[in-house]
């Protein structure tokens, strides 16, 4: 451990004696700043600290992400290129404790800066409502939907498969398939009817009702609100393309099974523009003890029209969850892992390859991660032979990297969602535990069976 | 017999991408190094020198054949933690300087921080790098570069030292002190290898040696028996009268031989550490002369290296070298130094006792600096006189038996 650790404290001398970090440090510490003080977003408060967190975050993880790959491919290959490592491993250091060591030292170093630049993201962003001279009404809606942590809860999608296959055996019967459903395949035909059918459940005539319930919804503090947040869609559109509905709110077995009422039902009459968000907010301690919650929606008469709740996001139910410090700590945590399994990453490909070239490999892999998501959906929409190509060689390679872009903190802390600390598990698990392990293994066997010594004769 | 380092049809072969051989780096040595012994690998450039020392590290992976180092393998940690070495040229790293050059290395040995203190001051001052070491190593000079590579490979005490071209970029004067630092640790039970193509080093040094060409031993053997010359014979005397030297040209005629009669030529080490003695002597009380400050600093530092090389080495001492009194381990180091070593000893003499300028009486007085430059004027002056006796011709019987042993005899003493 102590031939480790005197790696570890030598890679962090390194990377700040270099000028390595340093570069980073003053570019960050000058930006930070600029971003915190000229971010205008949409011209609202709350625009600017989401521009500012998002930026700020996002500049901060790319720049460290790069340091961790240059400090962690560098400190490697150029021990062996400049040939320290002689010295190095004749003295009582296994191989792979050398390697370690260069890991921790990169990963050390990557905590103490992101814990610096998070320590300054986050005292700009409480500093910029004073800054920007925020009324109180203006902070209470900060605290509403961005200094705070909120869960979303979407209704549980209705089984449908059973009444599909149904729909499917009388049409087939009927020999209407080829009528209705000209050209397609089989699972088409019950992918299309799916849909179908799951939208008639989200769907409400007129005078009808809707109702989702909710279960385990855990309010960080009953005396705030919670908010159904939802969006209209509509068979005809209405003249002022606005929709009536009544809605309702709270523990609705209390109705159902007549018991006494022990926690308050909300109710709310609005009229709402069609096809674009809108949230109601409702006093939390609608929720009851256990954590139901069941909305209700009725489609009144006054509306000429079917309305529909779109699958995707149609409803959902929000709540604090959480505070937003401990989301933002959360958040940085998942750049930290971020770092973890690019250090992993710098520390294998300079196990067996020169420093350009692993600093290459390293690049594309962080490019590829950090937009795999896109790419993967691009290449779906190839047909054809290209597809299949392209399922069996790059789509697996691809897969096998971690998708930065699907854990993206910012897109967490913009609308003020809580990113759970499952998430974080997860992430952990399969980016660090999983993947970045693997990779550092693979480098260590690799590392330590190798020659050390160039060929001289 | 245990050998420090032994190998076995140990052979490197370098390919090219196809795996088409390329060159035989080493081929079949058949190294046996004995504990405590003084050896040196000699060869050309490219004749696999250091390929040899890289396959004995596990830096190379031999093609064939294996090696032993102190009795296991040359990569394993705990083998390692008794190995010093000096790569052929001192890498370091840029940033740091000496001080934390040297706790790094000790570190990786897992020394405590006291022990890594002790030693770390201790081995600056040896090589004389005290007043630098809070500069980053990358603005040292080859030479203190090649100190401080020298340093690190000391750290830990090490029972055998790999030494690849020690003297390089060293200076004359840090030359002769590598090599006495190399007798010293010899004569203190350390088992060394050496590397090099400088001829003077190695013959001043080596109990054995061999020379590779090709990645193979041409020669190998005690360094005495490969240079003495048995059928000539050479006497040294004073400057005897013209009268005499007649006399002397008879009787050698009258044994049918031949012989040559000149001045012996005083070596170009000796005249130029005296050289720069004499310089510095002169600058030192005036203006304390910028160019010869290191060079002061690093050989007034030489005295306490002594003692803490001492400390540094005093188990060695304990257990291999306890039956041999003090007073032979003394004229030991008289043996071992009459056969090269005048000018070392005289310019740290006048360095450390620039009071007594005279060079023949300091030529003669070989005993080692610290002890009686510290605070033992009386003792020395014994000294002197038992040395100017041996130089002087009147050779007791015993004084001219110890001047004969050179480091071989004892090394091979120490073996037995």
């Amino acid at each position: 451990m102590h031939s480790i650790w005197a790696v570890a404290t030598n890679t962090v001398k390194q990377a700040l004696r270099m000028k390595m970090a340093a570069a980073f440090i003053v570019l960050l510490l000058v930006l930070l700043p600029v971003i915190g003080f000229t971010a205008t977003g949409d011209g609202t408060i709350k625009g600017r600290l989401q521009t500012f967190v998002s930026y700020g975050l996002s500049l901060t993880s790319l720049l460290l992400c790069l340091l961790t790959v240059i400090a962690s491919v560098y400190s490697l290959t150029s021990d062996i290129q400049q040939r320290q490592i002689y010295t190095v491993v004749t003295k009582p250091i296994r191989r792979f404790q050398l390697l370690l060591g260069k890991l921790l030292g990169v990963i050390l170093l990557d905590v103490a800066l992101l814990v610096l630049f998070a320590a300054i993201i986050y005292a700009i962003t409480l500093y910029i409502p004073k800054f920007a001279g925020a009324t109180g009404e203006d902070i209470a809606r900060l605290n509403n939907e961005f200094f705070t942590a909120r869960a979303g809860l979407t209704p549980a999608e209705a089984d449908v498969t059973q009444d599909v296959l149904n729909m499917y055996k009388e049409l087939d019967k009927g020999g209407q398939l080829d009528q209705v459903f000209p050209d397609l395949s089989r699972q088409e035909v019950i992918d299309q009817l799916t849909t179908q059918k799951k939208l008639e459940k989200r769907a409400a005539a007129v005078g009808q009702d809707l109702l989702w319930e909710f279960h385990n919804v855990r309010p960080l503090d009953p005396n705030e609100s919670l908010f159904i947040r939802f969006k209209y869609d509509v068979s005809i559109n209405p003249p002022d393309s606005q929709v009536y509905g009544q809605w309702l709110a709270g523990d609705y077995r209390q109705v159902k099974y007549a018991t006494k009422i022990e926690t308050q039902i909300y109710s709310f009459e609005r009229k709402d523009p069609i096809r674009t968000f809108r949230e109601i907010q409702v006093p939390a301690d609608a929720v009851a003890q256990d954590g139901y919650l069941a909305v209700g929606f009725l489609n009144v008469p006054l509306n000429n029209t079917v309305v529909i709740f779109p699958l995707e996001d149609g409803l959902e139910v929000l709540y604090k969850a959480d505070t937003f410090t401990a989301n933002f700590a959360r958040a940085v945590l998942l750049i930290l892992l971020r770092l973890i399994f690019l250090a992993c990453l710098g520390t294998f490909a300079a196990s067996f390859l020169s420093f350009p070239v692993a600093i290459l490999l390293c690049i594309v892999f962080f490019a590829t991660a950090s937009f795999s998501g896109f790419v993967i959906e691009s290449f779906d929409f190839l047909g054809g032979n290209m597809s299949s190509v392209y399922s069996y060689t790059l789509k697996p390679i691809i897969s096998i990297l971690p998708q930065f872009d699907k854990v993206n903190p910012a897109k967490f802390l913009i609308p003020g969602r809580l990113l759970s600390w499952s998430l974080v598990g997860r992430t952990a698990g399969l980016m660090v535990c999983i993947k970045a392990v693997l990779l550092l293994l693979l480098g260590l066997l690799i590392f330590s069976y190798r020659e050390i010594a160039k060929i001289i004769v | 017999m245990d050998y420090a380092i032994e190998t076995f049809h140990l052979t490197k072969i370098f390919s090219d991408w196809w795996g088409r051989v390329r060159v035989y780096a080493v081929d079949d040595l058949n190294l046996q190094i004995r504990y405590n012994e003084v050896f040196g690998l000699l060869g050309p450039n490219g004749s696999g020198k250091t390929t040899t020392l890289k396959l004995l590290l596990g830096l190379l992976h031999p093609t064939k054949g294996r090696s032993l180092v102190l009795g296991g393998d040359g990569a394993d940690p705990k083998i390692n933690a008794r190995i010093g070495f000096l790569p052929e040229e001192s890498y370091l790293y840029r940033y740091l300087n000496a001080r934390e050059t040297l706790d790094f290395y000790g570190r990786l040995f897992g020394l405590p921080a006291k022990v890594r203190k002790m030693r770390i001051e201790a081995l600056l001052d040896m090589v004389g790098l005290t007043a630098v070491a809070n500069r980053p190593v990358g603005t040292y000079s080859k030479g203190m570069a090649r100190r401080i590579g020298l340093a690190q490979a000391l750290i830990n005490d090490p029972d055998l030292l790999i030494l690849d071209e020690p003297t390089t970029g060293l200076d004359p004067i840090g030359t002769r002190q590598i090599k006495d630092l190399i007798l010293k640790l010899a004569q203190r039970g350390k088992t060394i290898l050496l590397c090099s193509h400088l001829l003077a080093d190695v013959e001043d040094v080596c109990d054995r040696i061999s020379i590779l060409y090709g990645g193979k031993v041409q020669a190998q053997g005690q360094v005495k028996d490969l240079l003495q010359q048995t059928d000539k014979r050479q006497i040294i005397t004073d400057a005897i009268t013209d009268s005499a030297v007649e006399k002397i040209k008879q009787i050698i005629e009258a044994e049918h031989a031949e012989c040559v009669v000149s001045s012996p030529m005083e070596r170009l080490e000796t005249f130029f550490i005296k050289t720069v003695t004499a310089a510095q002597e002169q600058a030192q009380p005036t203006s304390g002369a910028v160019s010869t400050t290191r060079l002061g600093d690093f050989l007034t530092g030489e005295p306490a290296k002594e003692s803490i090389l001492d400390k540094l080495v005093s188990a060695p001492i304990s257990e291999q070298a306890a039956p041999k009194s003090p007073a032979t381990e003394q004229e030991h180091i008289a043996a071992v130094e009459t056969s090269s070593v005048q000018p070392d000893e005289q310019l740290l003499r006048k360095l450390t006792e620039p009071v007594k300028p005279s060079p023949s009486d300091a030529a003669a007085d070989r005993k080692v600096k610290t002890q009686e430059v510290e605070h033992k004027p009386p003792k020395e002056q014994e000294i002197k006189k038992s040395i100017l006796d041996q130089l002087t011709g009147g050779t007791s019987a015993g004084h001219a038996d110890k001047q004969q042993p050179d480091k071989s005899a004892s090394g091979e003493g120490a073996n037995a």
